[in-house]
């Protein structure tokens, strides 16, 4: 059995001894996925972002229009003074002002418009029976919204849509959790297949 | 050492797991009409067809998303295709990058020609959107550092245009920029591998057309490994997955009895 192996199980049984209860043995294992995770990441980013994107090109290869994501990148650190914090908010609008003026447009059309039009849909198929799903959607999204509409009170017929409305999400929300049961379900199998086979070797 | 009701309740849950998992049993799972999908769109291509491959994933998912993406990898490996793996979460760099190694060692597929990976890039949007422009001005250089152009695979790849489709194998909503950027924009074709978890965020995006389809958590593994005929950890998990869900609904009917029993005893 290889070191790794070893290691990985050790470090499952101390991250499981939680279902116990909180433990120095679970923080151990919990500190170090956190230290590891960063540390691993801080290596990923500075080769391959800082080295890789600015330092060389911009000392190596004199790529001096560099120079400006470098000063923007260097001014995030001003907040550490109370003195320099405000110079921080310069890089941060030109963060905000970029990824808003990249994102405004796409999210329009990917999670509104498009999203829209999937909803609109014909009430009757091709074959000339009504679409159940089509009129499922059309209720639904309909139903929805009311529950959202809170310049009225939810009487008479909007309250009933709006009523209606709570169902459908109860459903959602019913459906998503069983998903994530499922999901973690899931990694708790999987871990435990590796414990059993690879860990312990008990399954061949 | 005093036990609570929720040591019992995890107690009993690794007791059948691990019983479930000692028994030499294999559910056989139907397959669902979005697995379907999957398969029949690396079915359909032709060969020699590069695909992209984003492995868009942290470490803590890996036991839920690992089944889904070797079979993935497995499937179009075994097709013929090429492929083209990166990453767009840091943590998921090497895992993806042993995937492809390993699998790629299982069919005999060479680095550089049949497959290469081009490793991490921060700042996703911005990725997603520098390669739709080109990919060589994003990935310069390859995982291991070796210069694009040397790289046989890559020499006719420039951006999206030359690439069938990316296929996201993700653990969270990175998926969704994949389809807001890459898809909107640039028209590329999107497919996901992601955990059961993350399903329902993107079923509105399937039923729209902006996402073509994808495989979900260890089930949607399990019914791909079905259909590569190539049993994995999918498969292995599917008995313990149900044996495990039928106890969360014994103990949800166990804790209703329970609740409406002590309420009638004392009179509510």
């Amino acid at each position: 059995m290889d070191i790794g192996t070893i290691v990985a199980g050790i470090l499952t049984l101390c991250i499981l001894s939680f279902l116990y209860r909180d433990n120095p043995i679970y923080k151990m294992a919990e500190t170090l996925l956190i230290g590891v995770s960063i540390g691993y990441t801080l290596v990923i980013v500075w080769s391959t972002t800082l080295v890789d994107i600015l330092f060389e090109p911009l000392f190596s290869e004199s790529k001096l229009a560099l120079i400006i994501p470098f000063v923007l990148g260097l001014l995030m650190f001003s907040r550490f003074h109370r003195r320099t914090a405000s110079l921080s908010k310069i890089p941060i609008a030109v963060l905000i002002g970029s990824g808003a003026g990249v994102a405004i447009p796409v999210m329009l059309e990917a999670r509104t418009l498009k999203q829209m039009s999937a909803t609109v849909m014909p009430l009757i198929s091709g074959s000339g029976w009504p679409d159940i799903s089509a009129l499922v959607v059309m209720v639904g999204v309909v139903c929805t919204l009311t529950y959202f509409y809170f310049s009225r009170e939810h009487k008479g017929v909007l309250g009933k849509s709006a009523r209606l409305g709570t169902y459908f999400l109860m459903i959602f929300f019913g459906t998503t959790f069983g998903f994530t049961v499922m999901s973690r379900m899931s990694t708790f199998i999987g871990r435990m297949e590796f414990l059993l086979t690879d860990f312990l070797r008990i399954i061949k | 050492m005093k036990l609570e009701t929720r040591h019992w309740t995890f107690l009993g849950l690794f007791v059948v797991i691990t019983i479930v998992m000692l028994l030499p049993i294999r559910l056989s799972v139907p397959v669902s009409e979005q697995t379907q999908k999957m398969y029949d769109f690396i079915e359909s291509l032709p060969p020699n067809s590069i695909l992209l491959i984003s492995f868009d994933h942290e470490a803590s998912a890996l036991p839920e998303i690992r089944p889904v993406g070797l079979a993935i990898v497995r499937h179009a490996f075994a097709k013929g295709h090429r492929l083209i793996g990166l990453s767009l979460f840091a943590e998921g760099t090497v895992i993806g990058y042993r995937m492809m190694q390993n699998v790629a060692a299982e069919y005999g597929r060479e680095y550089g020609k049949d497959y290469v990976y081009l490793g991490f890039k921060p700042q996703y949007i911005a990725a997603i959107l520098s390669m739709g422009e080109s990919i060589p001005r994003t990935f310069p250089e390859d995982y291991m550092g070796r210069p694009y152009e040397e790289l046989e695979l890559l020499r006719g790849v420039h951006n999206y245009d030359d690439v069938a489709a990316v296929i996201s194998i993700a653990d969270g909503s990175l998926t969704t920029h994949w389809m807001e950027y890459g898809a909107a924009r640039y028209n590329l074709t999107v497919l996901a591998g992601v955990t059961a978890a993350m399903v329902t965020t993107y079923d509105p995006y399937i039923a729209s057309g902006q996402m073509y389809t994808l495989v979900g958590g260890l089930r949607g593994a399990a019914e791909y490994e079905s259909l590569i005929g190539r049993e994995g950890g999918g498969s292995r998990g599917m008995l313990a997955q149900s044996t495990a869900h039928i106890y969360v609904l014994l103990l949800i009917v166990l804790g209703n009895v329970i609740y409406f029993l002590t309420r009638r005893k004392r009179g509510l």
